[in-house]
């Protein structure tokens, strides 16, 4: 260590796209809840490493919650099951405004492989109002950090 | 005639009148009179009672001819004064209440008929002043009761709190009956002040015992464990405004003749007497509350709550007792207005508390909590007087129950570092008591409140609830102004309990409480409370939240949306908490002393052990006390008694042999 120094690795950038919005009232402090509308769990997989030490999405001023009733926005993965549209529409009901709503992954955004599947509802668009969309399958941590960070501006 | 005497005459002739009303007219007009007189007759009283405390004259009646045993002599000092005023503070708000409440078939001749009989009784008890009179009123008083309990006697439950309630009232009244054969040895069937002095000649083993079985015979009546199992069946099964009578000022009249016949008129007695009394204080606290906590019965609840209050005043009592006998005269004056406060308080929060109940109980024919619920939106007037009541007799403040609260605890606290073993030992062990209780207490009516008033309705009768009418809200009304304006004023009692402790023997002269402008001082020490100053700190304290919180909000309007519940599609009333499930937690940790029997059985499908098809689960939550004690003692009785019947077969030559067998004992020991 004494040789080789401290080494980390190099921060994400930020995406090349416009912030949303309502990034303006968040503030840097933007509180998630996610939903997994009918997914494979790629995605989640892959949202989870965001949080982990290697990339460690919280210094960017994003959170993961429990409640919709204490978050700013959902981060919603997967296509819309008919099981789960409902319970989608009522998570985002029960988020107080402002709030935003983030599509995870491909299948968030189009349906990916799923289209035309017989439980399938639609992409996540087609039930909520969708404010950024990150497309992949499922999207790299580096790409989902650097939407969050165009959300919260850090 | 003073105006005192013409007060109590015409409290007595209205009651009378009530009564005669109560017989004679038609179903509504009945209903309206009897009522409305019990309630001014009530308030005649009252008046009176005032009057004795304002001017200096005890007054006395004395009547020849009435009683088959001497004189009837009844005289009213302070102390029956100021239970007088108890019985009143519950008896008007719970007659104006039984206009609307007896409206649907409760109206019957007899039970209002009764009932400004059984407030006449009370009030003759509390200013009876001889042995005969005392004994005649107080029998009086459990036979009015007992026919008020069995109201709805075409129910089973009430049928048997009925039996159950008049064994153990007899049972009393043999205890207290014995009890002034032995103290009025030397002066039989005299008046009070003569029995009281002749009684100081009597052996000390003899005065003890009097004293025991004094102590039983109130104790029962006032509802103290172990003789407290008539109080959750009579108060759950009476109609509520008798319940509310009952327990706020019937249960009192133990305190009443505990207070009087052994302090006032048998003078200090040993110190294990008010030792005994302290350990019946603590046991019925924590065992009275514990019950209360596991009950899902909404009356049951609140009767269990009378036992543990009533503990609360033994406690408060019975370290008087032994103060007094440590010769500390101004804690034990102080001890005893603590216990004569509470005594006050707790008629008033606990009848309104049964008032409310009464009101949930008339719109939803339904006392299980486990089936209540949702009346917050449908009947908001009775969960505020309930909430109210709930408040003070958890000794929220600034409402009355923690004046009276804080001042038994006080009288606890002040005597702890104190060269006597017995103090030092006992009095930690009963404070530990009372703070255990009084956390229960809070948990039992969060849960009270909570389970029966929030959420959605359980069942269909709680979700066909509407209000109740103007009479019933007027009486309920009245005794939650009466809680906040006593939990407010608690200072400005202090006058009154002083002149009541200083008419008891030995407690002459002594002011327990300092009284300056809006503080309580307790005498020799620093310690004051003002209940007026933390009321207006507190509502202070609201408001400028309130303001601040309306200046630091956002312009954005608020939004109404159904409460989160994980996105579930299917929302019932069935996945809320039950009462019998929030108090699962205590019930295990009290396991000990509650001894619930449970049972869980599984029925399993026959085609494959994976599949269940159904699940029994039994509780019986029912009295450890009568379960363990009464239920055998009871067995024992009627297995002794069918025995006897072999004595008596019919036969008349058995019967003419008896006669014979008899006559020649007879013969012989008269010889």
């Amino acid at each position: 260590m004494l040789r080789t120094g401290k080494v980390a690795e190099a921060p994400i950038a930020p995406a090349d796209v416009a912030s949303p919005p309502q990034a303006k009232s968040f503030r840097g402090s933007v509180q998630l809840r996610h939903v997994d509308a009918g997914s494979c769990n790629g995605c989640e997989i892959e949202l989870g490493t965001c949080f982990s030490p290697v990339y460690d999405g919280e210094r960017y001023g994003v959170r993961l919650v429990a409640s919709p009733r204490h978050a700013d926005g959902l981060v919603v993965t997967g296509v819309v099951t008919e099981h789960m549209a409902t319970a989608l529409e009522k998570t985002l009901e029960a988020t107080p405004e402002p709030r935003i709503v983030i599509a995870l992954g491909d299948c968030a955004m189009n349906c990916g492989e799923f289209r035309d599947a017989y439980a399938v509802r639609g992409a996540v668009s087609d039930v909520v109002p969708v404010d950024v969309a990150v497309p992949g399958c499922p999207p790299e941590p580096e790409a989902i950090i650097a939407a969050l960070r165009k959300v919260t501006q850090r | 005639m003073t105006f005192a005497q013409g007060a109590f005459g015409l409290a007595g002739l209205l009651l009378l009148l009530g009564g005669l009303s109560g017989l004679l007219l038609p179903t509504t007009a009945r209903r309206f009179l009897t009522n409305l007189l019990t309630a001014i007759g009530a308030g005649a009283a009252c008046v009176g009672a005032i009057r004795v405390f304002t001017s200096n004259e005890p007054l006395s009646i004395v009547a020849n001819n009435v009683l088959p045993f001497g004189q009837a002599v009844f005289e009213i000092d302070e102390l029956s004064a100021f239970f007088m005023l108890v019985i009143g503070v519950v008896a008007i708000p719970a007659a104006i209440y039984a206009v609307g409440y007896t409206k649907h078939g409760l109206s019957s001749r007899t039970t209002q008929a009764m009932f400004p009989v059984f407030v006449l009784s009370m009030l003759l008890v509390v200013s009876a002043a001889s042995m005969a009179t005392f004994l005649i009123c107080w029998e009086l008083m459990a036979i009015t009761s007992l026919v008020l309990v069995v109201t709805e006697h075409r129910h089973r439950d009430a049928r048997s709190a009925g039996i159950w309630y008049a064994a153990m009232t007899h049972f009393g009244f043999l205890a207290i009956l014995v009890g002034f054969a032995i103290l009025s040895m030397h002066a039989p069937l005299d008046t009070f002040g003569v029995i009281g002095e002749s009684s100081l000649t009597i052996t000390p083993w003899l005065r003890s015992l009097a004293f025991l079985l004094f102590f039983v015979g109130f104790a029962s009546k006032a509802g103290a464990v172990p003789f407290h199992v008539w109080l959750p069946r009579a108060h759950a099964e009476a109609p509520s405004h008798v319940s509310a009578l009952m327990s706020g000022a019937m249960v009192k009249m133990g305190i009443y003749g505990i207070v009087r016949v052994c302090w006032d008129l048998m003078g200090l007695g040993s110190r294990w007497w008010y030792m005994v009394i302290l350990a019946v204080g603590i046991v019925s606290a924590i065992f009275g509350i514990l019950h209360a906590m596991a009950s899902h019965d909404l009356k049951r609840l609140l009767a269990y709550s009378t036992s543990e209050n009533i503990g609360l005043i033994l406690i408060a009592l019975g370290a008087a007792g032994i103060y007094k006998v440590g010769k500390s005269d101004a804690l034990a004056a102080f001890a005893v207005a603590a216990a004569l406060l509470h005594v006050l308080n707790h008629a008033v929060f606990k009848g309104l508390l049964f008032l409310s109940a009464g009101s949930v109980l008339f719109a939803t024919h339904n006392r299980n909590l486990d089936q209540l619920g949702g009346l917050a939106k449908r009947m908001p007037f009775t969960m505020l007087t309930f909430a109210i009541g709930a408040m003070a007799i958890s000794a929220i403040p600034p409402l009355n129950g923690f004046a009276s609260e804080w001042l038994m605890l006080q009288s606890l606290f002040q005597g702890i570092p104190s060269d006597s073993a017995y103090r030092n030992v006992l009095f930690p062990l009963a404070l530990g008591a009372m703070a255990l209780a009084g956390g229960l207490v809070a948990a039992t009516f969060v849960k009270a409140l909570g389970t029966g008033f929030l959420a959605l309705p359980r069942s269909e009768s709680a979700a066909e609830a509407t209000e109740v009418g103007g009479f019933m809200k007027i009486g309920q009304l009245l005794l939650a102004i009466t809680c906040v304006v006593l939990g407010f004023g608690a200072s400005f009692l202090s006058g009154l309990l002083t002149r009541t402790v200083a008419s008891l023997r030995g407690l002459y002269d002594i002011e327990p409480i300092n009284h300056h402008h809006a503080w309580m001082q307790l005498p020799g020490s620093s310690t004051r409370l003002s209940t007026l100053v933390i009321g207006a700190v507190l509502i202070g304290a609201v408001i400028l939240t309130i303001v601040v919180l309306r200046l630091l909000r956002s312009p954005a309007k608020a939004r109404v949306a159904p409460t989160w519940a994980c996105g579930r599609e299917l929302q019932t009333p069935r996945m809320e908490y039950t009462s019998t499930s929030y108090a699962e937690p205590l019930r295990r940790v009290f396991a000990n002393v509650l001894r619930p029997d449970s049972d869980i059985s599984v029925d399993r499908r026959n085609e494959s052990q994976y599949f269940v098809q159904s699940v029994h689960y039994y509780l019986d939550l029912r009295d450890v006390i009568e379960r363990r004690f009464y239920t055998p003692l009871l067995t024992f009785a009627r297995k002794w008694g069918e025995l006897g019947r072999q004595l008596q077969n019919g036969s008349i030559h058995r019967y003419l042999a008896y006669i014979m067998v008899a006559l020649l004992c007879v013969l012989v020991i008269a010889r």
